[in-house]
C-alpha cells in the first residue's frame, strides 16, 4: 500500500488527473472533475517543488475541497444566464401576468378558471363568473388572481 | 509506515467520500427534498447543488413532469342497474415536491383509489345511455372532484379520461339488435314511401294520359262533326247545283249519273273475293230500270239505230220496264 503512494510522482499525478477527467465524462457527477483538476494541480506543483508523497496527498485533498467553492463561483456567474426556458416544469409560474375568464365565481376566496383545457382552482377576492382575472402569484399548484 | 502516512491517506479518502456525499446533481424534471436529521428543510432544484454532508440527506426524488397513470378496470353499476366495466387514465403533475413527498404516502396509489371511487359515484348516478354518450361530462366531473381532493398534496390533476366503457356482452348484443332493427325500420319505411310515391306518380301519369286521350277524342269528334257539317254543306251545295243543272237541262243526265254509280257499286260487289252469291233487294231491281234512261241518252246521242239496239237488249232482259225512278239522294262521304 505504502509503496503505491511512495512512488507517486509528477507524471503519475498528471496521468491520474487525466484519467479522472475522462471518467467524469463517462460517469457525469462533477466531483470526479474536481478530483482530476486537483490531481493535475498537484502534478504541476511537484514540477516546481518536490514535496513528499504524504504532502502530495494532503495537497490533493485540499485542492479538491478548494475546487468546490471555486467551481460554485464559476457556475453561478456562467450558469445564471444559460437556461433558455426558465419555466420548464414550472407551469404555474409561466401563467403569471396572463388574464383569464372566471369559469366559476370566486366565493370565499376560491373559484375556477379554465386554462389549456383543464380546470385550475384560483384564489383571490370574490368575483362573479365571467369576470376577467389576472394571475398575480403562483405557489406550486395554486394560483392567486386579482381583478384584471 | 508512520501515523502521518496513514493520516494522509485517510484524509484523502474522507475528502473524496465527503465530496461524493455533498455534491448533488439534480436532473431537469426532478426536485429532490433534503432532510436534516430526518426533517424536511429544503428542496433542490435541477442543476448542481451542494448539501452539507453528515447533516443533510436526500429524502425523496420527486418527478416534477406530468405523469400518466392507468386507472385499472373496475365494474360500475349504473343507475339503471347495468354493470359496465370501466377503465381510464389520469394525468397529474407535482408542483410542490415537499407536499407530494410528505403529505401523502404512496402518491400514485392514492390518486388511483381516489379516481376509482369517484368514477363509481359519478357513473352510478347516470343511466347506461348517459354513461355511454356523456364521456366529456363524466371526465369533467371526475376532474373537478379529484383535482380538489389532491390539492393538499401539492399536485394537480390535469385530466382524467375514461378509456373504455364495456357493457356486458348480452347487453352489447341487444344494443346491436336494437340498432339493426332501427335501421331495418328506416329502410322499410323508406321503401314503402318510395313505393307509394311511385304508385302515385304512375296513377297520375295514367290519369293525365286518359285526360289527354279524352281531350284528343273530343277534339277529334269536334273536328269530325265539323267535317260532317262541311261535307253536308258541300253535298247540299252539290245537290243544289245538280238540281239546278237538272232544272236547266235534261233529266236524262241525272239518270246517267245514277246508273253509272249503280254499276260501279255492283261491280265492286262482284269483285268481292269471298262472295259469289249476291243478295239484292227487290228495289234494286227497279233501279235497273234507270237503264232505260241510259238508252234514251244513247238515243239522243248516237241516233235511232243505236236506240233500237238498246231496245232489243232491253227486251231480252227479264227486268220489267218500270221506267226511270228517281233514287234517293244519299250524302256522299
Amino acid at each position: 500500500m505504502a509503496e503505491i503512494f511512495s512512488t507517486l510522482g509528477t507524471w503519475n499525478w498528471l496521468i491520474f488527473g487525466f484519467i479522472l477527467m475522462a471518467l467524469e465524462l463517462l460517469a457525469p457527477g462533477i466531483f470526479l472533475f474536481w478530483l482530476g483538476l486537483a490531481a493535475l494541480l498537484v502534478g504541476l506543483l511537484s514540477f516546481v517543488i518536490n514535496p513528499s508523497w504524504q504532502t502530495q496527498l494532503l495537497l490533493f485533498a485540499i485542492f479538491t475541497v478548494a475546487a468546490v467553492p471555486a467551481w460554485r463561483h464559476f457556475a453561478r456567474s456562467a450558469g445564471s444566464r444559460s437556461q433558455s426556458n426558465p419555466f420548464l416544469n414550472k407551469r404555474t409560474e409561466a401563467l403569471i401576468g396572463r388574464e383569464f375568464t372566471l369559469e366559476k365565481p370566486i366565493v370565499d376566496g376560491t373559484g375556477t378558471v379554465r386554462i389549456d383545457d383543464t380546470i385550475w382552482r384560483v384564489a383571490g377576492p370574490d368575483a362573479p363568473a365571467g369576470s376577467r382575472v389576472k394571475v398575480v402569484q403562483a405557489d406550486g399548484a395554486s394560483l392567486t388572481v386579482a381583478a384584471a | 509506515m508512520t501515523g502521518f502516512d496513514i493520516f494522509a491517506i485517510a484524509f484523502v479518502l474522507l475528502v473524496i467520500v465527503t465530496l461524493f456525499a455533498g455534491v448533488k446533481t439534480v436532473p431537469q424534471g426532478y426536485d429532490w427534498t433534503i432532510e436534516r436529521f430526518g426533517k424536511y428543510t429544503r428542496t433542490l432544484a435541477p442543476g448542481l447543488n451542494l448539501i452539507i454532508p453528515y447533516f443533510d440527506r436526500v429524502g425523496r426524488k420527486m418527478n416534477m413532469m406530468e405523469q400518466v397513470i392507468n386507472i385499472p378496470e373496475q365494474e360500475v353499476i349504473t343507475k339503471d342497474n347495468a354493470t359496465v366495466t370501466v377503465d381510464g387514465v389520469a394525468f397529474f403533475q407535482v408542483f410542490d415536491a415537499a407536499k407530494a413527498s410528505y403529505e401523502v404516502a404512496n402518491l400514485e396509489q392514492a390518486i388511483i383509489v381516489l379516481t376509482m371511487t369517484n368514477i363509481r359515484s359519478v357513473m352510478g348516478s347516470m343511466d347506461l345511455d348517459q354513461v355511454l354518450s356523456h364521456r366529456d361530462e363524466i371526465n369533467e366531473r371526475l376532474l373537478r372532484v379529484v383535482d380538489a381532493a389532491v390539492s393538499p398534496w401539492g399536485l394537480k390533476v390535469n385530466r382524467i379520461e375514461i378509456k373504455d366503457i364495456v357493457p356486458p356482452a348480452d347487453l352489447v348484443e341487444a344494443m346491436g339488435r336494437q340498432m339493426k332493427a332501427e335501421r331495418v325500420k328506416r329502410a322499410d319505411i323508406l321503401q314503402a314511401e318510395g313505393q307509394r310515391q311511385s304508385e302515385i306518380l304512375r296513377a297520375e301519369g295514367a290519369k293525365q294520359g286518359q285526360i289527354l286521350q279524352a281531350e284528343g277524342r273530343k277534339e277529334a269528334a269536334f273536328r269530325d262533326a265539323e267535317a260532317r257539317e262541311r261535307s253536308a254543306e258541300a253535298e247540299a251545295k252539290a245537290t243544289q247545283m245538280v238540281s239546278e243543272a237538272i232544272a236547266k237541262g235534261d233529266v236524262a243526265a241525272l239518270n246517267y249519273f245514277i246508273a253509272d254509280k249503280y254499276i260501279k257499286a255492283f261491280g265492286q260487289l262482284a269483285d268481292s273475293p269471298n262472295q259469289k252469291i249476291i243478295m239484292l233487294p227487290i228495289e234494286a231491281m227497279s233501279i235497273l230500270g234507270s237503264l232505260a234512261g241510259i238508252g234514251e241518252i244513247a238515243k239522243a246521242t248516237f241516233g235511232e239505230s243505236a236506240a233500237s239496239a238498246a231496245a232489243a237488249a232491253r227486251r231480252t232482259s227479264s227486268v220489267p220496264n218500270t221506267g226511270p225512278t228517281p233514287p234517293p239522294v244519299a250524302p256522299q262521304r
